[in-house]
């Protein structure tokens, strides 16, 4: 079976790298763009099956690149995690009311964050080992 | 709300973000390291590597309850 596609929207070159890195391991595969602009571009070009979505982005926000998400039919139905280093109270909200499938705040759990992409592909629950710190031994 | 008021707030809010940034950069490359997906770390490597994850847990749990609840920098 194909790898399911990712599309990890984040100007952080760290954030996006460190991401890959996990969900590459978890046999996704990923592509990247670093602003609101390039989000939806690459979305186009690549018809990700599932966008992890930063808020604070160059050129437009998290929330530009949702709305303009909903404009393009075979975009539209993509789900979006949107992880973000924002405060929850009003941007959760917001972002669900937008679409977003699940807001999670960073630092983010792995393990959180694989149940919840995994939730949004339809994926049964993985068997992916937890990390130390997941277990709480750390 | 009055000026200073505004912007220790927008300081606050702006700390609170790019402290999680950083945090989450070391949580998450800590956590690759751990689970051996940049190689496999001796047993000492691996203990480091486990103290710096504790501290940066404690610096989450302390941004979680410092910060918490402020308007965003944007």
């Amino acid at each position: 079976m194909d790898s399911r596609k990712i599309l990890i929207v984040d100007d952080n070159a760290d954030i996006r790298l460190g991401m890959h890195l996990r969900l590459k391991a978890n046999q996704y595969e990923t592509f990247f763009a670093a602003d609101a602009f390039s989000g939806v571009a690459e979305a186009r070009k690549h018809r990700p099956d599932l966008i992890i979505l930063d808020l604070g982005l160059p050129a437009g926000d998290g929330f530009t690149v949702m709305e303009r998400l909903k404009q393009i039919p075979f975009l539209a139905v993509i789900p979006v995690i949107v992880v973000s280093a924002r405060d929850g109270l009003g941007n959760q909200k917001r972002a669900y009311e937008a679409g977003a499938k699940a807001f999670l705040q960073k630092p983010v759990n792995d393990a959180e964050l694989l149940a919840v992409i995994r939730q949004a592909l339809g994926e049964p629950a993985g068997t992916k080992k937890p990390t130390l710190l997941d277990q709480g031994s750390v | 709300m009055t000026e200073p008021t505004r912007r220790t707030s927008e300081l606050t809010a702006y700390l609170s973000h790019e402290l999680r940034n950083s945090l989450a950069c070391i949580q998450q490359f800590g956590n690759i390291l751990i689970d051996g997906l940049a190689g496999e770390l001796s047993g000492e490597q691996r203990e480091y590597v486990c103290i710096m994850l504790q501290n940066a847990s404690k610096i989450r749990k302390v941004l979680d309850s410092a910060l918490d609840g402020t308007p965003d920098p944007v």
